[in-house]
């Protein structure tokens, strides 16, 4: 067994939802994780497999916020990771500046909807709060339509990895020179990270991007409707004029009606596929050829000819990969399927060790590692 | 410039385009010195991609879509077509703690510069890799954007109103956040292991999974339940309210989600029935998000790029938004890490950078060549 990466680490995990996932991107890479619950158990318990995906690898222990439990963990502890309102836990005996005296080498990772500090750090939030005033909410759904929210509480994911990826800068500092910091992430400010060119179209050319228009994007770029759903092609994009040569081919080898209109060389400038008439006209040629094909036989012979197209893909098509399955990515473990790697490391590799724990079943070893009685 | 946690690492970097250029402007704004190894026989295709500086293309350099993914790095000139640019790109590797791409699998093999090659030389090399798909595997060798991953994961589908098209993200989400925030904490993490240890290793990012990480709960419902979670617009399982409804104006929206029967009650009482469009449509969004949150109910107007820049005042607490001076596009607008360190607190330190601006400077100091023989290889187009 090589050493883990981050082995010898030892995190105190008081988060709820919008931190649950950072703890367990240190546990996958071997730190010891402890995750702290109320006696009624994290409210993490409610959904049942979100619980099981975002602590296994970790360890439970039961105790209120004001237990010496909880202070003697954080002072022995390299990292803490925390969700509670912006003073909260000041409250608790357990502010920054109050752990840091005990334990001057300690980062603390505080995940909040919008910072410690500031006008907005009071509000009540949720995922779909976070979205709205980062601005990606605006971005997603129908131009004639609503914001429609993006699909699995991302900020809370998005919290998370960048609260990890802080929290990690600040643990090597700590290791190299003995000194902690606090880290406050703004989930509002990480979706605003997700914005694209969004800013700068504002910036540099005055234009305000809104959610987009149809189903294309511009004439060979978007979603197209096939037999069994829909595929994305990407093909009047960044990359330009290959793409689109390789896919006009294909279609006029496959003897599409009208495919040769394709050739003409104004389908190689943007402003032109951009225009309502290039969508149509390219929509209806290629949406006849994908209408006749499955997702999966445009995805494979799109690209084998190096065409990017991917399917539109369910969970089930997911599931089945395989390319994803050739990687690993999906784990039998004792307890079941699981979810694996994001990144496989060669010397210090990511593993699943154990299931998510029971409520409190570590109680009892932690406080006998630490010496606090019950 | 106050010390960023990474001061003293280097990263040779050859990333492009999107997620693999975020990956590395997280390093360099908290101080990593990141070498950003690009050519003018094959630019990053941001540099050429819309917006412009004065909404004029006018050249390599006034690209903000560029700018805003490479701020605090150095760019170097190096044709990596001649023997003697991958030459020079193998002894700065040698000075190197990091060595990153995004390429297809191979194409860095075929240069010399494989993870194998300069793991040989120097054991104790972090080497990154983000292929699009991973480094082996049958489908290895296919294509595919920020857009095209959203749809392949699953991402896009589950995004939108139930008896509509799936409208995705709309972004290149992926590019953005799960593949360079997964990206830079492997090699944070790597970067232990080399201090504790000495020894480097590969890391293999497909950018595929980190987002499929990110919706772990989803895939597990699929695989131990056979669950397909299907799309549900603004709905969210556990509320008793979460929405999205019009307010007064153009493209004016308020978000709201009620968690239990006291901000339901709250909600009700102040909109004066049912959370319905009808009894919203007339309303000041800014308004309805003042009243309810006072009342508790977790309440926003969605915010557009605008008034995120202009008129948000929690973003300028936080000072998110910079100005920084670039050479060539004058003053513009860079957006922050979106974390505070309170010891080490990083944050952009310079513009992005013109191409190939550093390239003598960087040669000079990490080879010692001399200015007669960098002006020589660049009259050879070897630094080119």
């Amino acid at each position: 067994m090589p050493e883990r990466a981050l082995e010898g680490l030892r995190v105190v995990d008081l988060s709820g939802p919008m931190g649950n996932y950072c703890g367990k991107l240190f546990a996958d890479l071997g730190a010891d994780v402890v995750l702290v619950e109320p006696p009624g158990g994290t409210a993490l318990r409610r959904d049942p497999t979100a619980f099981a995906y975002h602590n296994a690898n970790k360890r439970s222990v039961v105790a209120e916020l004001g237990d010496a439990l909880v202070a003697a963990l954080a002072a022995d502890a390299d990292v803490l990771i925390e969700t509670e309102r912006p003073g909260r836990l000041a409250e608790a005996g357990l502010g920054w500046a109050m752990l840091a005296e005990a334990n001057p080498a300690l980062v603390t990772v505080s995940i909040t909807p919008f910072g410690q500090t500031g006008p907005f750090a009071q509000f009540a939030s949720s995922d779909l709060v976070c979205l709205a005033l980062g601005g990606l909410l605006a971005l997603t759904g129908y131009a004639d339509g609503p914001p429609v929210r993006i699909a699995g509480d991302q900020s809370y994911v998005m919290g998370s990895l960048y609260g990890a990826v802080a929290g990690m800068m600040a643990v090597l500092h700590a290791e190299a020179t003995g000194e902690g910091q606090h880290v406050d992430v703004s989930l509002q400010e990480c979706v605003a990270t997700a914005l694209e060119n969004a800013p700068q179209f504002y910036d540099l050319e005055g234009i305000v991007r809104g959610r987009p228009t149809g189903m294309q994007r511009q004439a060979g770029t978007g979603l197209y409707a096939c037999a069994d759903g829909y595929v994305y092609l990407y093909v009047g994009g960044l990359a330009s004029g290959r793409f689109w040569t390789r896919l006009v081919s294909w279609l006029v080898e496959e003897g599409v009606d009208g495919a040769e209109e394709l050739e003409q060389p104004e389908w190689l400038e943007r402003p032109f596929l951009e225009t309502p008439a290039a969508k149509a006209t390219f929509g209806a040629i290629f949406g006849a050829f994908a209408a006749a094909r499955s997702k999966a036989e445009l995805y494979e012979q799109a690209q084998g000819r190096g065409i990017p197209l991917s399917p539109v893909a369910t969970t089930a098509d997911v599931a089945a990969s395989p390319q994803l399955r050739h990687r690993g990515f999906f784990l039998d473990t004792p307890w079941g399927v699981s979810v694996g790697a994001p990144y496989l490391l060669s010397a210090t590799p990511w593993s699943l060790d154990a299931p998510a724990p029971a409520l409190g079943a570590d109680t009892d070893a932690v406080r006998a590692e630490i010496g606090v009685a019950r | 410039m106050t010390g960023g946690a990474l001061d003293g690492v280097r990263v040779l970097d050859f990333t492009w385009v999107g997620a693999g250029s975020l990956t590395t402007r997280l390093l360099a704004d908290h101080g990593a010195d990141v070498i950003k190894v690009e050519s003018r026989s094959h630019l990053d295709s941001l540099r050429t991609s819309p917006p412009f500086a004065g909404g004029r293309r006018d050249g390599v350099d006034r690209s903000g879509y560029f700018a805003e993914r490479n701020t605090s790095k150095r760019s170097i000139c190096l044709n990596l077509r001649t023997d003697e640019g991958r030459a020079l790109a193998r002894r700065l590797a040698a000075r190197s703690d990091v060595v990153a791409n995004n390429f297809r699998p191979g194409v860095m093999e075929r240069f010399g510069l494989g993870y194998d090659a300069l793991h040989a030389e120097d054991p104790s090399l972090i080497y990154l890799s983000m292929s699009m798909q991973g480094g082996t595997g049958p489908h290895s060798e296919y294509l595919g954007y920020g857009l095209t991953i959203g749809a392949l994961v699953g991402l896009h589908d589950l995004t939108g109103l139930p008896d509509r098209y799936p409208c995705g993200t709309g972004t290149n989400y992926p590019d953005h956040v799960p593949n360079p925030g997964h990206a830079a904490f492997a090699v944070l993490a790597a970067l232990r292991h080399r201090r504790r240890t000495g020894e480097g290793q590969l890391i293999d990012v497909a950018q595929t999974e980190p987002t499929l990480a990110g919706l772990g709960p989803t895939l597990l419902r699929y695989l131990r339940d056979d669950l397909v979670e299907q799309r549900t617009g603004n709905h969210h399982d556990g509320y008793v309210f979460h929405g999205v409804l019009p307010c007064a104006g153009d493209d004016r929206w308020l978000a709201v989600s009620a968690e239990d029967e006291a901000q339901w009650t709250a909600l009700c009482e102040t909109l004066g029935g049912t959370p319905d469009p009808e009894r919203t449509v007339t309303r000041d969004a800014y308004e309805l998000m003042a009243t309810l949150q006072a009342r508790g109910v977790a309440a926003a107007i969605v915010q557009d790029v605008a008034d995120l820049v202009e008129r948000d005042p929690q973003l300028a607490h936080r000072d998110h938004w910079l100005r920084m001076e670039h050479a060539v596009m004058g003053e513009c607008l860079y957006g922050a890490p979106p974390f505070r360190l309170s010891a080490t607190p990083g944050g952009p330190r310079s513009a992005a950078p013109l191409l190939g601006e550093h390239t003598a400077t960087v040669l000079h100091e990490l080879l010692g060549l001399p200015p007669d023989e960098i002006a020589a290889l660049e009259a050879q187009e070897i630094l080119w």
